[in-house]
C-alpha cells in the first residue's frame, strides 16, 4: 500500500503528512529541550558557587555556532536547489551540510576531552586550584602484609573478588599468597575460585547445622507445651526454623609471602586509613601508607569563596608560595583599580566578572613566578622568561605536592565536579545526539535516494524539507546554547 | 510554503542574507558578553534578546514559519504556552523561606 499524500497536500489539513508530522514530533522536542533548559535555569538560580562564564573555549563554541548556521543556509538551499531542479547544487549543498556536521562533532569531542582531562582540586579553606595531572593520581601502600576477604554468603553488591579489583593495583610481581588451608598458591581464577566455593560450602554446612538445631528446639518445646499459648509459639518457632537459610559472610586472610606494595586509584577503593586500604570488592589490604599527595600542573587559583584571598591556602610556603602569592595581589589589585575607574559608581562585590578577573588568578605562564616589576598583566614579559622546553609543556606551569589533609574534593571536569557541567554535558550531549541524527538522515536521502532524485523529484524534496525543519531545529537550540553555556 | 519557481529562486537570496546575519549577530552575541553591563542579569537578559531574534530568523525565515498552513501554528500554540511555563516555573522558588540571597550578594 502507497503512503498517502506524500507529495500533494491532504485536503484538510492543507500540508502533505510528512510535514504535520515532522511539525507535531518538533513540538515535543521542545518540551525535552524546554524541560532540560528549565532545569538549567533551576540550577544557575540555585547555584552555591560562581556559575562559570567565559570558562569553555569560547573561539571553538563560535566556530561551532558557524559550521551550525552554515549547514542551515546550505540545508535549505538543498531543498530550493531540487525545486529547481538544480541536481548538482543539490548535491553539493547536502555534502557541506553534512561536512559542517562532522565538523561540529569533532570539536565538540575535542572539547570533552579536554575537560576529561582537567582537574579542579578544592582545598580545605575554599581555593579551588584547578590543573592538570600528570602522574594521574594514586594512593601508594608498602609492608601490606595481608589482604583480609569478604566472601558474601548471599548475594550482595560488594563481594570479595581481588583477583580483578586488587591485583592490578599491586606494584610489580604478585607474590604467592598463603591460603586459610596453609598451601602457599598464586591468586589467580582457579585459585579464588576454589577457596570461594570451599568458604560457601562451609557456610552452608553450618546454616544446615543451626537450622537442625533450632529445628529440634522447636519440636522439643512442642512436644512439652501444655498451654495454648506454648504451643502457639512452638509452632512459630518451628516455622522460623524451617524457614531459616541466611548463610553468613566469612572473612578471610590471605598472607602474602613477601610484602606487597600497592598503588591504587580512586577509582578502585572506596577509602583507606594509615594502616588499611578497603578495594571496592570490600577486601582490606593492611599495610603503611606512604603517599597520598596529589602533584597537579597548576593552571589557575580560584580564591572566590575565600574569605581573604591573598591567604589563601594555595599560597602556603608548600605548595605556591610567596612569589605566586605577590604576582595574585598585584593581578588583583590591577583589576580592581581598573574596574573603579571604569565604574566608579558601581559595587565591585556584585560584579561577577570583577569577581572572577581578580580572584581567580590564571596567569600561569612559566614554572616560576614573575619578577616583582612584571607581577600585573605581566603576561609577555612572564611568557619571554618561560623556560625552554625541557619538561613538555610542564615547564609553562608551576606543579604542587599537595597533601591530602588539604583537600576537601577534587574531580575533572565531568558532572561530578558540579551542577554547571552537569547540565552542560546533558545539553550539548543530547544536542550532539541531534546533530549526528540529522546528518545521519540527510545523508541516507544524498545517498540512498538518487532514483528518488530522478523519478519523483518533488517526493524528495519534500523529504528534504522535513529533514532540513529537524536540522533547523538543532540549529536553533544551538542559537540558545551558545550563549548560555559559554558566554553569559 | 511556495511552490512558486520564482519565488523560491527569489528566496534563495533571501537564505543567503539571513544567513550572514545570523553569523554577525552571533558575533555581536559574543561581543555583548564581553560588556560590563551594570548587572550580570541584564548581560543575561540582552543576550536572551539577542538569541530570540535568532532563533526567530531561523524559524520564520529557515523553517517558513512566515507562511504555513493554520494547522501547524495551532499545534505551535500549545508548545510555546508550555515552554514559556516550563521557562517560568523557577519563580516558584522563590516562595522558599530560606532563601539564598546569591552568591555575590553577600555582606563584605
Amino acid at each position: 500500500m502507497d503512503i498517502p499524500y506524500t507529495v500533494t497536500s491532504r485536503p484538510d489539513t492543507g500540508l502533505y503528512n510528512a510535514k504535520i508530522g515532522i511539525w507535531l514530533f518538533l513540538a515535543s522536542e521542545v518540551m525535552l529541550f524546554g524541560g532540560l533548559f528549565s532545569a538549567y535555569i533551576f540550577l544557575r538560580v540555585g547555584a552555591d558557587y560562581p556559575w562559570p562564564v567565559w570558562d569553555l573555549d569560547v573561539k571553538l563554541g563560535f566556530w561551532n555556532t558557524v559550521f551550525l548556521i552554515i549547514s542551515s543556509v546550505t540545508v535549505v538551499m538543498a531543498w530550493a536547489s531540487i525545486k529547481l531542479r538544480k541536481y548538482t547544487q543539490y548535491k553539493l549543498c547536502m555534502l557541506a551540510t553534512i561536512a559542517c556536521a562532522a565538523i561540529f562533532m569533532v570539536n565538540k569531542s575535542m572539547e570533552y576531552a579536554k575537560k576529561f582531562q582537567h582537574y579542579a582540586v578544592k582545598l580545605t579553606d575554599g581555593t579551588i586550584l584547578t590543573g592538570h595531572l600528570p602522574h594521574g593520581y594514586q594512593v601508594k601502600f608498602e609492608n601490606v602484609d595481608a589482604l583480609e576477604l569478604t566472601i558474601v554468603g548471599s548475594n550482595k553488591a560488594v563481594d570479595a573478588d581481588p583477583v580483578n579489583h586488587v591485583l592490578s593495583s599491586v606494584v610489580g610481581d604478585v607474590p604467592k599468597f598463603k591460603f586459610p588451608s596453609g598451601e602457599e598458591k598464586e591468586l589467580n581464577k582457579a585459585t579464588f575460585g576454589e577457596l570461594r566455593k570451599s568458604m560457601r560450602d562451609a557456610a552452608f554446612a553450618k546454616m544446615q547445622d543451626e537450622r537442625a538445631k533450632m529445628i529440634e528446639a522447636a519440636e522439643k518445646a512442642a512436644s512439652v507445651a501444655t498451654t495454648d499459648f506454648a504451643k502457639y509459639e512452638a509452632a512459630r518457632k518451628l516455622t522460623i526454623a524451617k524457614n531459616y537459610h541466611s548463610l553468613s559472610d566469612t572473612k578471610v586472610k590471605l598472607i602474602p609471602s613477601a610484602p606487597l606494595k600497592i598503588a591504587a586509584k580512586p577509582s578502585q577503593f572506596f577509602g583507606y586509613t594509615d594502616t588499611s586500604l578497603t578495594f571496592v570488592d570490600g577486601t582490606i589490604a593492611t599495610g603503611k601508607l606512604v603517599d597520598d599527595k596529589m602533584t597537579l600542573e597548576v593552571d589557575g587559583v580560584d580564591t572566590r569563596a575565600v574569605a581573604q584571598s591573598e591567604q589563601s591556602l594555595a599560597f602556603d610556603h608548600r605548595y605556591l608560595g610567596e612569589g605566586w602569592q605577590k604576582a595574585f595581589v598585584a593581578n588583583r589589585d590591577h583589576h580592581i583599580a581598573d574596574f573603579e575607574k571604569k565604574y566608579p559608581t558601581r559595587d565591585k562585590a556584585k560584579s561577577a566578572t570583577l569577581q572572577k578577573e581578580s580572584l581567580f588568578f590564571k596567569e600561569f605562564h612559566s614554572a616560576e613566578p614573575p619578577a616583582a616589576g612584571e607581577a600585573h598583566g605581566g603576561k609577555h614579559g612572564a611568557e619571554a622568561h618561560a623556560p625552554a622546553d625541557s619538561h613538555g609543556h610542564e615547564a609553562y606551569h608551576p606543579t604542587v605536592v599537595i597533601e591530602k589533609k588539604d583537600i576537601t574534593f577534587f574531580s575533572n571536569f565531568t558532572p561530578k565536579l558540579n551542577t554547571y557541567y552537569a547540565i552542560y554535558f546533558t545539553l550539548t550531549g543530547l544536542h550532539g545526539l541531534h546533530v549526528v541524527a540529522g546528518a545521519g538522515v540527510l545523508a541516507y536521502f544524498l545517498f540512498f535516494n538518487g532514483r528518488m532524485l530522478r523519478e519523483d523529484p518533488e517526493h524528495l524534496a519534500n523529504r528534504v524539507e522535513v529533514g532540513g525543519l529537524f536540522w533547523h531545529f538543532v540549529d536553533l537550540v544551538w542559537i540558545f546554547l551558545f550563549p548560555l553555556l559559554y558566554l553569559l | 510554503m511556495s511552490d512558486n519557481i520564482e519565488e523560491i529562486q527569489k528566496s534563495v537570496r533571501k537564505y543567503i542574507i539571513i544567513g550572514i546575519a545570523l553569523l554577525a549577530l552571533s558575533g555581536f552575541t559574543v561581543w555583548l558578553s564581553t560588556v560590563e553591563l551594570p548587572t550580570h542579569g541584564l548581560n543575561i537578559l540582552v543576550g536572551m534578546i539577542v538569541a530570540t531574534f535568532k532563533a526567530s530568523l531561523v524559524a520564520l525565515i529557515f523553517m517558513h514559519l512566515n507562511h504555513e498552513r493554520p494547522v501547524i501554528y495551532k499545534v505551535l500554540a500549545f508548545t510555546v504556552a508550555f515552554a514559556i511555563v516550563l521557562f517560568v516555573l523557577f519563580i516558584l522558588s522563590a516562595q522558599d523561606p530560606l532563601v539564598f540571597e546569591g552568591f555575590y550578594n553577600r555582606n563584605e
